[in-house]
């Protein structure tokens, strides 16, 4: 029972220290010019160099989409429906949560095992020493690019995951690609496409600073490094698909 | 300059400092000295504000930095200079990137003088010709030269050396000594904070020995080797029995 309530309190000082990065990051917000160059490089490496693992998580989710509900809807004449289908699965859901997923992987370890590299080597402590701010060297640029490039990867994921789908239906379930063309212009509406593009700027928002955060945790030697990227991957992942979550439910029903 | 006034601070349960004074004077080299676990590096980062202290102040040029957020200790951190234990460089940039890192990072300063300030410092610790070499593929030695060079580069008046020969040979170790004492000429204050006695004695012009969080003794070389104080003593016996070998072996050859 003690132990429970040290790890419960030790828990809640995390999620304290974690508000008040949040808070240093927000008032950082004001000196976001001076590491202009910073958030180019960054988003460098979390976009362009992310475009192909999200093409082919966008190219799969499609293509399994498709064959899944297209083999559904056959069985009641509906498959010229798999269009429909697939667009809004994508568009809504899996675009941005794959996306989420692959990027809390990817993005997720690149930031915790850099910075916690960064401060077993005492090279954040230099930083803080030499005057300049870690959250706005490190923090910043890498939350800004990826809330700038989680949106051109998640069109992308749409996008490949659509015209996969499209791929497939026509060859395996033989139907014609305007009716396919047609079910999607005719179902897709604003809304879908809104909530299908603020989903990956949350995402991006929370995947960066958790991830950065448990970077800056990282005490010890490398048994800890190795824990806190685990540790960021895990829990970026399970915000991604908790925030998913809500935005199904909550938000989708209020617009 | 630097005045640390009842400092306390501890992780938990353990103890690292408790109520803790110390003052030292513009321009000395002042060493701080002590077992491994003393509580040596923590006064140093408390000084350099990476901790805040539980209870207590800490002075620099009579401003109480104890309490200041991160933000207001960046303009009075650009005022020292902190060469780390591990050295704390990045890896993946030359000697020259590493030592304009800052002086690029705070802006208003013109390439041109970025480059002839780094060529300067480097030809001041003896390393001209190294600018474009990876620090990783330095030595122990080199690196610690870097580190010095980075930390002079803004030509702070405070300049905190942790562990500063640590890991070093003797000759690398002797020669980064001779470094500070070159370094403190100019001006600036140097506390050095290490373990091993014969530097303090050799660079140090007031030494202050501490153990488990309490400052024992403060002074000179000269009023520390005529302490009477138990544990200063005992510390300092280390000194007097390598002095007694080495007039051992010198006339026995």
């Amino acid at each position: 029972m003690v132990s429970l309530i040290i790890t419960f309190k030790k828990k809640i000082l995390l999620l304290q220290d974690y508000t008040l990065m949040l808070r240093d990051l927000f008032l950082s917000i004001r000196f976001v010019n001076k590491c202009r160059s910073d958030i180019f490089n960054e988003m460098y490496l979390v976009g362009s160099q992310a475009f192909l693992l999200v093409l082919l998580g966008g190219v799969f989710m499609g293509i399994i989409l498709a064959l899944e509900t297209g083999h559904q809807l056959d069985q009641f004449g509906a498959k010229t429906l798999v269009g429909r289908t697939v667009a809004l699965g994508m568009v809504r859901e899996l675009g941005p949560t794959i996306t989420g997923l692959l990027m809390a992987a990817r993005a997720g370890a690149k930031n915790a095992s850099e910075l916690g590299a960064m401060q077993i080597s005492e090279q954040i402590d230099a930083l803080r020493a030499f005057g300049t701010s870690p959250i706005l060297k490190l923090v910043m640029p890498r939350t800004i690019a990826a809330m700038v490039m989680f949106l051109p990867l998640t069109a992308i994921a749409d996008m490949s995951g659509i015209l996969s789908g499209m791929i497939v239906t026509k060859l395996s379930l033989h139907v014609d690609t305007s009716f396919f063309w047609h079910s999607i212009v005719s179902s897709l509406m604003m809304k879908d496409i809104f909530v299908g593009f603020i989903k990956p700027i949350l995402f991006a928002y929370f995947i960066a600073t958790i991830s950065c955060f448990y970077g800056f945790q990282t005490r010890g030697g490398t048994s800890a490094l190795g824990k806190n990227t685990i540790n960021a991957v895990v829990v970026s992942s399970l915000i991604v698909l908790v925030l998913d979550f809500i935005f199904t439910k909550v938000v989708w029903e209020l617009l | 300059m630097i005045r640390l006034e009842n400092v306390s601070l501890s992780f938990g349960e353990k103890v690292i400092l408790d109520n803790t004074s110390l003052s030292i004077k513009k321009g000395e080299i002042a060493i701080i000295l002590g077992p491994s676990g003393a509580g040596k590096s923590s006064m140093l980062k408390i000084m350099i504000g990476l901790w805040q202290p539980d209870s207590g102040s800490v002075y620099i040029d009579n401003k109480d930095i104890s309490k200041l957020s991160e933000l207001d200790m960046l303009p009075i951190r650009r005022n020292m200079g902190i060469v780390f234990q591990g050295n704390a460089l990045f890896d993946s940039l030359s000697v020259e990137e590493n030592v304009a890192y800052f002086l690029k990072e705070h802006g208003g300063i013109k390439e041109s003088l970025i480059k002839e300030k780094v060529s300067e410092i480097l030809s001041f610790i003896n390393l001209d010709g190294t600018e474009k070499i990876c620090v990783d593929q330095l030595s122990g030695g080199m690196k610690k030269r870097v580190a010095i060079a980075r930390a002079l580069s803004f030509d702070p008046d405070i300049i905190f050396y942790d562990e500063p020969t640590t890991g070093l040979d003797p000759i690398n170790s002797k020669s980064i000594l001779d470094l500070i004492k070159r370094v403190s000429e100019q001006g600036a204050t140097s506390i050095v904070v290490t373990h091993i006695l014969n530097d303090a004695i050799s660079i140090g012009d007031t030494l202050s020995v501490i153990n488990e969080g309490h400052l024992v003794e403060t002074g000179t070389v000269h009023h520390m080797l005529r302490s009477e104080n138990k544990f200063v003593k005992g510390f300092f016996y280390e000194v007097y029995q390598d002095a007694a070998l080495l007039k051992i072996k010198f006339y026995k050859q």
